[in-house]
């Protein structure tokens, strides 16, 4: 077969495949759920469900550029028979492992700055502690409440936010030229080194509390956050907001999965068929990213948040 | 241009043990997985009583279920669903096993302000994984 006619029937088929599984993903939770309120089913067969669904988000998540965590407790804690404290365990443990696998290569890359990301993390896990206690002590209407609420605004930011690449920040602060926080990377795309510095970084910590806090009291990986903060507001490149944003999840979920582990809401059985179908799921999306129109499915990947944080909107109000 | 590789000694230092870190840790995950649903070790509670109580909030659950928290698996590790539960304790102590590791590369920089940022960064991790402020067992 030709090269050209391959390519075409990737870009029929993909794009085919990728539409199947945003339906799917919703009808399957809708039958999970029928599922759920009426006959129990065995607790394998639930396990399977979860992998296959993780699996799938793992796919779109990678290729909408959001985090699996972010999809996977609004999602999974509106449509799955498990309470939400061991939805928002496996999330963070979720977001957890992502972070790890990937972190090495952009560590040795340069593209993940060591100095930027331990800047931001320290204070960022102290309030991720915090948050995890609180979302913990909470009763789980307040929870599902707060969390559709997030969601909500989530999507909408996501909705609305434009990132820059390439910003350019002339007067770094004070306080980034005492910690250092500057560098250079070699940008793939332009085929040359990249100088950056930030700039703002007083208020970059003080957003970073409020994301740690949320990281840890919704069991959500924080990418969705960080990396507006990190190139919105504080001035890095585009590549180097993605990549240390995930150095800082790392340390930022470890601290939060910590309390839900001494709280007791980490259950293997649960936790272990979401990381693993997501790492699958994100492999397999990382390689078809190339191959497909990614601004539709980031499209349509808000809109699925969304309907998720309308429907943790509604379980709040016991609808 | 070619391309340069611009990260400097402490990271690729941090980089090398978190790829080994995260490798055995996903091993582990697996390997504790299979173990704890193959039957091969006796479980503390079986996964169809777990099934039967995870619509519960955590801390009635564990009133209901006797399976591992915290750190109360350690003196019980023959068993398939505290081997599995361990893995993840791992998957959680592998951040503070490079930061613990790049504390001496730091050092070796004269890098002051990161020595003393990453030691408290491992000081807030292990305060968390001691269950201190969570009630830890």
């Amino acid at each position: 077969m030709s090269t050209t006619a391959r390519e075409r029937i990737f870009k029929t088929l993909i794009p085919a495949f990728l539409a199947g599984v945003l339906f799917i993903i919703p009808a399957a939770a809708t039958a999970a759920e029928q599922v759920q309120q009426g006959a129990q089913l065995a607790w394998w067969v639930w396990m399977i469900i979860l992998f296959v669904f993780t699996f799938m988000l793992g796919i779109i998540a990678v290729i909408a550029g959001v985090g699996g965590g972010v999809l996977f407790v609004p999602i999974v804690s509106s449509f799955f028979p498990f309470h939400i404290d061991f939805v928002r365990g496996a999330g963070l443990l979720v977001a957890l492992s992502g972070a790890l696998s990937a972190g090495s290569p952009l560590l040795r890359k340069g593209l993940a700055n060591l100095k930027l990301a331990l800047s931001m993390a320290l204070i960022g896990s102290m309030s991720s502690i915090v948050g995890a206690m609180v979302g913990l002590a909470m009763p789980e209407k307040m929870v599902q409440l707060l969390l559709g609420l997030t969601i909500v605004f989530i999507s909408f930011v996501m909705y609305r936010s434009k990132n820059s690449a390439y910003p350019n920040i002339e007067n770094p602060d004070a306080l980034s030229k005492a910690l250092h926080i500057y560098g250079v990377y070699y940008d793939e795309h332009l085929k040359k080194d990249i100088d950056w510095q930030i700039h703002r970084t007083p208020t970059g910590l003080l957003l970073f509390i409020v994301i740690g806090f949320m990281a840890g009291m919704f069991g959500l990986g924080a990418g969705f956050a960080n990396v507006p903060v990190f190139n919105l507001v504080l001035g890095a490149p585009l590549r180097v907001s993605v990549a240390t944003s995930v150095f800082v999840l790392s340390i930022n979920d470890t601290a939060a999965a910590w309390v839900y582990l001494h709280k007791g809401a980490v259950l293997p059985l649960i936790a272990v068929p979401s990381i693993a179908g997501m790492m699958l799921g994100t492999k397999i999306g990382a390689k078809l990213l190339t191959k497909v129109h990614t601004s539709v499915v980031r499209r349509a990947v808000i809109a699925l948040l969304a309907v998720a944080g309308l429907r943790a909107l509604l379980k709040s109000f016991g609808i | 241009m070619k391309e340069a590789v611009h990260a400097n000694r402490v990271q690729l230092d941090y980089a090398a043990v978190l790829g080994v870190c995260s490798t055995i840790g996903m091993l582990f995950i697996a390997a504790g997985y299979l173990i704890y649903l193959s039957g091969f070790l006796p479980s503390a509670a079986p996964a169809s009583e777990v099934a039967m109580h995870w619509h519960l909030k955590a801390s009635e659950f564990h009133k209901a279920v006797q399976v591992p928290s915290g750190w109360n698996w350690v003196t019980d590790l023959g068993r398939g669903d505290v081997l599995s539960y361990a893995s993840i304790n791992y998957l959680a102590l592998v951040t503070v096993i490079c930061l613990s590791w790049i504390v001496p590369s730091f050092i070796r920089e004269k890098d002051r302000i990161y020595t003393v940022m990453t030691i408290l960064q491992v000081a807030v991790l292990l305060f968390a994984a001691a269950g201190i402020v969570s009630g830890g067992h």
